[in-house]
């Protein structure tokens, strides 16, 4: 069937009418071959490859006049087109959410990240069925498709094998799928998923993820070309670099060694000059000043600009590495002589360089996600318990830096990740390549364009309709437009004149040039229950917030605020904000999630969890809620004459997680308090042999956030040991790391089994029970999960 | 040698360096006498928690001294295994002993061992109480600090028994 009879409108696309005859034997009958052919896209569709990097700043590559070697952008940006007035939504979710379906992230329900849910339709984390991804047409239209890497579109709650699976990538247009669906994964220890299947933690000792996501990638493309010569491919690469935790070689991070000495002050002076030199900036630009919450670089002491420098070096490598990986698929691509006719594009970043370090940096991010402050000091000795400096950026720590690189890393603009009111959150590095189609290498166009285009771009150039039908639901129009129309001409006039930003509670408005920005009060690190208390309902009156105004043309950084030279524009940008707020369900706005206040989910009602002995990998966000209160973990042994040894259950690792095991015979509980403290306590006696039960019951000193308390270990309903936690975690103990029975894969929860790692139960775990409901009052039980709902919506600001 | 309660102090670091300099910045309070020390030691505990000596000085803020005197008593405070290969003879595993007590029964054992873990570098120091300002001032690189108490009197019989094992008097 010809290009021209096929309906692309609608799909799945209908099968084609049969052109043969068919009489009552083969005796007249005519074939018809086409009946049988695959369905093709397009005659000359291309194949596309879509890259996505994560936490990074406009002034981080050098491509773009940053400090960090970026050879694969380069010779993208050489044989395509840089873009410098790209802009993202200013968070991870977010952005993929209008990445992948072309629509504002509120409109398909992300206005936050997938690890929370929330109760309103801009909130949902649920990709809606009338607005399916672009890939979804693709893969309809003939294309092979596939993604690897980070997801981040999949509730928290639905990331277990029950499912469902209609909002993992199978379930949305990709044919196959390796990486995680998580915000962030560890670089040594990840969870893989492949399709709809938790594979686990690699035990390859030398496994490094971007390494092995460049491999599974390029296998996957050489697989597609073996069946089929010219079948057009969709690749969505979307690295899980360079979110924390920042894990790298030394090797690659040694390259950087003294290279930010001179402080994060001067380092951006640096990259503006560079950037200038480049022409990737404006020559009039102008560079904006360093925020007083940030401090300057000659106030450190010794110590802490050693500490700091080697955070930075870390980031650097572990961005290089990962334009060295994207070199290698690109190189494999050329090599089956497919690159001539890929449209390659490369949003590097899906937000601004994150600040969720603080301003000290952190050995382990998620003291901050569990709202626990540590001082500069603190942060020192933890780096010392470790393994000292030599460890920040090994799978002993899951490391970020400090805010200050991150402001540095997105030069020149305010700001970085949250921040969607300015353009060090919003304003990504983008290079277009594509040699077929585009000429004028090299060049640079500066059209106002955003994530919603990629969609509407990706589907013009492979020649298929927005459908407007998919599986019988009728689909929304896309509201991101084309920006293939820039392709030939550097001077086109911009065809995106109006989008709208917010991400909790800081909002942008651009129109025609103009830029409203209208911040929240906060500072984007600052997630504390003092700071957030100014958001709440009732207190908090967005209306009021301060609003700088900037016009882009002739400010590129968003440098001189002209408020007060134009109220009537402030004005007129604010309504315009407001009416595109209620069309694309911005609102309610969450002011930090304090609107959530009050309006905590219903209680669940299972409060038992059993788990036979062969369950591996729940997902960090599924395993039973046994924070801030009371709660049993009680196990069924099969124990060999001669003994066992081995893990009983062990959720995540040494910076944050417990385990129950069996060593030298004795029964064993360790309980890491995010790396920060470390809780053991052991039975006084060797476990008997044959069927044993045992038990862990911690009784918390009351149901309250962090809760200290008394464990005792009970070995056939005996007490056989036990000891005081003094805190316990309140939020999470991970972001990535599972929960495993009979074993303990990925990095072990107590570093005495690392040498035998996973520490796999020798006798054998027939069930483990958690009881998660010894409340004390149903008042108590509601404070807690109020608190917990909280705390998560602490944890989905930093995912 | 002063009967004045003496701090036992241990200071850890991310980099020899800037132990080095804290190191030289607390002898040199010797010197000047600005302190009563009894002995000064940098040390460095590798990856598998093995303590090595990298430097010694004295109550005179003199360095390169033997691990005897009051050098002797910092060490042994600290890590008693490193006096073996300065004594001999019976006196010898009767000193090592007694430090073992000491340290034990004072709580110093608890604080030392843990004060530095494996890859760090550590200053540890033994001086008259009164000039704890001083010495905490001297440490300003350190990333953490312990202290612990000594009364003269022991210090003083761990000196005396060192002093006899490395004599070998007691053979």
């Amino acid at each position: 069937m010809s290009d021209q009879a096929i309906d692309r409108t609608e799909l799945p696309i209908r099968r084609p009418p049969f052109q043969g005859v068919v009489e009552r034997t083969l005796d007249g009958s005519q074939p018809d071959w086409n009946y049988v052919a695959p369905l093709s896209p397009p005659e000359g569709a291309p194949n596309i490859l879509l890259i996505l990097t994560d936490d990074a700043g406009f002034g981080n590559p050098a491509t773009f006049g940053g400090p960090i070697r970026t050879p694969a952008l380069d010779r993208l940006a050489a044989g395509g087109l840089m873009y410098n007035g790209f802009h993202v939504t200013a968070m991870c979710s977010p952005t993929r959410a209008a990445l992948m379906t072309g629509r504002n992230h509120h409109a398909v329900g992300f206005g936050m990240v997938s690890e929370f849910a929330g109760p309103f339709p801009g909130y949902s984390a649920m990709l809606p069925k009338d607005c399916q991804p672009f890939v979804k047409t693709l893969q309809g239209n003939g294309y092979s498709t596939a993604c690897f890497g980070k997801w981040h579109l999949t509730p928290d709650h639905m990331q277990g094998p029950g499912g469902p699976f209609d909002r993992w990538p199978n379930g949305l247009g990709f044919d196959y799928f390796w990486g995680f669906l998580g915000g962030e994964s560890g670089q040594f220890d990840p969870v893989i998923i492949e399709n709809n299947t938790a594979i686990g933690v690699p035990e390859q000792e030398d496994f490094y993820f971007p390494d092995a996501m460049a491999d599974k990638t390029i296998k996957w493309l050489h697989s597609v070309r073996a069946h089929d010569t010219a079948k057009p491919w969709f690749t969505y690469f979307s690295t899980g670099c360079s979110h924390a935790p920042h894990q790298v070689l030394a090797e690659w991070a040694d390259k950087y060694k003294g290279a930010f000495d001179q402080g994060w002050d001067k380092l951006r002076e640096e990259t503006f000059e560079r950037q200038k030199r480049l022409g990737v900036i404006p020559a009039d630009a102008q560079l904006t000043p360093r925020p007083e919450e940030m401090p300057a670089w000659d106030s450190l002491n010794e110590n802490q600009k050693r500490v700091y420098a080697r955070q930075m070096e870390v980031y650097a490598g572990y961005s290089e590495n990962t334009d060295w990986n994207i070199g290698r698929v690109l190189d494999a691509i050329e090599e089956m002589g497919d690159l001539e006719n890929t449209l390659v594009i490369l949003v590097w970043g899906d937000n601004g360089a994150s600040m969720e370090g603080t301003l000290t940096g952190t050995f382990n991010e998620w003291t901050m996600i569990n709202g626990l402050p540590l001082t500069d000091e603190q942060q020192l000795q933890l780096v010392l318990k470790w393994g000292g400096l030599e460890a920040w950026g090994t799978e002993m720590m899951a490391p970020h830096y400090s805010a200050a690189w991150a402001w540095a890393g997105d030069c020149p603009f305010q700001w970085g990740k949250q921040v969607a009111s300015h353009l060090g959150g919003t304003r990504n590095p983008m290079v277009v390549h594509w040699p077929q189609r585009i000429t004028g290498q090299g060049g640079l166009r500066s059209q106002f364009t955003h994530v919603t285009d990629v969609g509407p771009t990706i589907l013009e150039a492979a020649g298929v309709p927005q459908p407007a039908r998919i599986d019988g639901v009728e689909q929304q129009p896309m509201h991101g437009t084309s920006f293939a129309y820039s392709f030939a001409d550097p001077s086109a006039p911009e065809r995106h004149g109006q989008q709208y930003f917010e991400i909790l509670g800081n909002r942008g408005m651009y129109k025609d040039g103009w830029w409203l920005s209208w911040m929240m009060p906060r500072t984007p690190w600052k997630v504390d229950p003092e700071t957030i208390k100014a958001f709440a309902p009732g207190v908090w009156d967005p209306a009021s917030d301060p609003a700088e105004l900037y016009y882009l043309p002739d400010d590129f950084s968003q440098a001189k605020d002209l408020a007060d030279q134009h109220p009537e524009k402030v004005r007129e940008l604010q309504e315009l904000f407001w009416r595109e707020a209620e069309k694309y369900h911005v609102l309610p706005l969450l002011g930090g999630l304090t609107t959530f206040f009050g309006m905590t989910p219903p209680l669940p009602t299972q409060t038992q969890f059993t788990y036979y002995g062969d369950v591996e990998n729940v997902a960090s966000g599924m395993i039973p809620k046994i924070f801030n209160h009371s709660y049993t973990i009680s196990a069924e042994l099969e124990i060999p004459d001669g003994g066992a040894e081995g893990v009983i259950v062990a959720e995540a690792d040494h910076l944050g997680g417990f385990s129950l095991f069996v060593q030298d015979g004795k029964l064993k509980h360790t309980y890491s308090f995010v790396g920060v403290f470390e809780y053991k306590q052991e039975s006084a006696t060797p476990l008997p042999t044959g069927n044993v039960s045992v038990r862990m019951e911690f009784a918390a000193d009351g149901p309250k956030p962090a809760t200290g308390g008394q464990v005792t270990l009970y070995v056939n309903d005996e007490p056989a040991g036990g000891g005081r936690m003094e805190h316990t975690v309140p939020v999470r103990f991970t972001g990535y790391a599972g929960m495993d029975i009979g074993r303990d894969n990925g990095m072990p929860v107590d570093r005495s089994y690392a040498d035998k790692s996973p520490f796999a139960f020798t006798g054998t775990v027939k069930k483990v029970v958690f009881d998660i409901n010894p409340h004390p009052s149903g008042e108590h039980e509601q404070e807690l999960h109020e608190h917990a709902h909280q705390a998560l919506a602490g944890h989905a600001i930093t995912a | 040698m002063s009967d004045k309660h003496k701090d036992v102090l241990i200071a850890a670091y991310l980099f020899e360096d800037l132990a080095k300099q804290d190191f030289d910045a607390v002898l040199k309070l010797a010197e000047q006498k600005t302190i009563t020390v009894e002995g000064v030691v940098l040390v460095q505990k590798d990856a598998d928690s093995q303590v090595h000596v990298v430097e010694t000085g004295d109550h005179l803020g003199r360095k390169g001294a033997t691990i005897g005197g009051g050098v002797g008593l910092v060490v042994g405070l600290f890590a008693p295994p490193l006096l073996a290969a300065t004594a001999a003879g019976a006196a010898a595993g009767a000193v090592l002993g007694k430090f073992a007590k000491h340290r034990l029964q004072s709580g110093i054992a608890e604080k030392m061992d843990t004060a530095l873990p494996p890859g760090s570098g550590g200053v540890i120091a033994v001086y008259d109480t009164d000039g704890a300002d001083a010495v905490d001032k001297a440490l300003a690189n350190a990333i953490k600090k312990s202290v612990a108490h000594i009364d003269g009197t022991s210090a003083k019989e761990l000196k005396a028994g060192l002093a006899e094992a490395q004599a070998g008097m007691g053979g």
